[in-house]
C-alpha cells in the first residue's frame, strides 16, 4: 500500500519526501480537524456528569454523551 | 541519493525522460523490479514468475503467483494494521494534548471577556450570565481560576469550563438562599479542569468568585467513586454527603478513574462566608 503510494509518487527522492510528508500532514490535519471530534463522542472515556437515572438502567439516551 | 545518480536524474529530466529512470540502477535491485511491473500485483508477484518457469512446469508457476498474490494481501493487511495502530496514538495525543490547548485557548477567551465586562461595569447587577456567571477557585486542585457557565453539555464542557447542572437535577445558585451549586467538568482532555479533583481534601476551601462577591466554601466530604446513574448526589440536601437539613452546598462532579468515564468523583462544600469585592479584587484569605 505505502510501496505503491512511494513508487507512484512524481519526481525524486527528495520531491517524494516532500510530497509524503505533506501527504501525512494532510491525513493529520483531516484526523484531528474532522475526524476525532466526530468519534469522540461515540467513545466512552469523557462523560463526566452523574446522568441518566430518570430513564430505567440501560436505556440507550439522546444525545449518547454524559 | 549521490551526485553521480543526482546528474543522472537531471539528464533524464533535460531529456524528457520520467526522473525514475536513473533508479533503474544496479544498487537498488527492489526499485528496479517493481517500477516496471504496471500494477502492484504484478509487481509482487513478478520475481517468481520471471524465475519459475525456467525451474518447473505450468502447474508450480500458478502456485507461487497465487503465493505472491496470499503475500501481497498479507503485506497490506499488515499496513491497515499499523496504521490502524497509529491512527488511535493519535487520538490518544488529540484527547489528551490537542483538546486541551483548544480549550484553554477557548476558557482564556472567554474568561478574558467576562473579567474586561465585569471591569466596564456592564454585567446585569451581581450574576452576568451570558458569557459565565462567573469563576470557580480551589486552591488545592489547581492553581488557576476556573470559568462557569451554564449547562454540562459536552458543546459547553468541551470549552474548557465548569459547568453548572441544568438537568437532571437543576443546580441552585451561590447567591440563592439555599440550594446546591452543581457544577461538572472534564477530568482529562478539554481543558481538564478537574483533573486534580482527587488532590482536594476534606477542610479545603473552594471559592466562587462572582462579580460583586467571593463565596467561600469548604469541603466537608468526598465521595471518589459513584454511578454515574447516582443524580441524588445534586439534591439541594445531596444524599450521601451526610447531610440532612438544607443549606447553601456545592457539588463538582467529574469521571474517574483518570482517562475513563467508569465512575464519578464527587465533592462536596458548604457555604461558611461571603465577602464583598472590592477595588483592587483583593482575593479572600483562603487564596493567599
Amino acid at each position: 500500500m505505502y510501496g505503491w503510494i512511494w513508487r507512484h509518487l512524481p519526481g525524486n527522492v527528495y520531491v517524494r519526501i516532500l510530497i509524503s510528508t505533506v501527504l501525512v500532514v494532510g491525513v493529520v490535519f483531516l484526523l484531528f480537524q474532522y475526524v476525532f471530534p466526530w468519534a469522540e463522542p461515540m467513545l466512552p472515556f469523557n462523560d463526566v456528569t452523574v446522568d441518566g437515572a430518570a430513564e430505567p438502567l440501560g436505556t440507550p439516551r439522546a444525545g449518547g454523551a454524559a | 541519493m549521490s551526485e553521480r545518480e543526482r546528474e543522472s536524474a537531471d539528464k533524464a529530466v533535460d531529456r524528457g525522460e520520467p526522473a525514475e529512470a536513473p533508479q533503474e540502477d544496479p544498487e537498488t535491485p527492489d526499485e528496479l523490479e517493481t517500477s516496471e511491473g504496471p500494477g502492484e500485483l504484478r509487481d509482487s508477484a513478478g520475481p517468481d514468475e520471471q524465475k519459475d518457469p525456467a525451474a518447473s512446469g505450468e502447474g508450480a508457476d500458478g502456485g507461487s503467483v497465487r503465493r505472491g498474490r496470499v503475500a501481497v494481501a498479507v503485506g497490506v493487511f499488515g499496513e491497515l494494521l499499523i496504521t490502524a495502530g497509529l491512527v488511535l496514538a493519535l487520538f490518544v495525543v488529540y484527547s489528551l494534548w490537542w483538546t486541551n490547548v483548544l480549550a484553554d485557548r477557548q476558557a482564556k477567551k472567554e474568561s478574558d471577556r467576562v473579567r474586561e465586562h465585569w471591569a466596564a461595569d456592564r454585567g446585569p447587577g451581581d450574576l452576568d450570565t451570558r458569557d459565565g456567571i462567573g469563576f470557580l477557585h480551589v486552591p488545592s486542585m489547581s492553581e488557576k481560576d476556573i470559568l462557569v457557565k451554564k449547562g454540562t453539555d459536552p458543546k459547553e464542557l468541551n470549552q474548557g469550563i465548569a459547568g453548572y447542572y441544568t438537568k437532571p437535577v437543576k443546580s441552585a445558585l451561590p447567591q440563592d438562599q439555599s440550594g446546591n451549586f452543581s457544577l461538572a467538568a472534564h477530568r482529562d482532555g478539554h481543558g481538564a479542569k478537574f483533573h486534580d479533583i482527587d488532590k482536594i481534601d476534606k477542610g479545603d476551601a473552594i471559592v466562587f468568585e462572582t462579580k460583586n462577591t467571593w463565596y467561600v466554601y469548604k469541603v466537608f466530604e468526598t465521595l471518589p467513586q459513584t454511578s454515574k446513574y447516582n443524580v441524588d448526589v445534586l439534591d439541594a440536601v445531596p444524599k450521601g454527603s451526610g447531610k440532612k437539613a438544607r443549606g447553601r452546598y456545592i457539588t463538582l462532579t467529574t469521571c474517574t478513574p483518570v482517562y475513563t468515564s467508569k465512575y464519578r468523583y464527587i465533592v462536596w462544600g458548604e457555604l461558611v462566608r461571603t465577602q464583598d469585592v472590592d477595588e483592587d479584587r483583593t482575593a479572600p484569605a483562603e487564596l493567599r
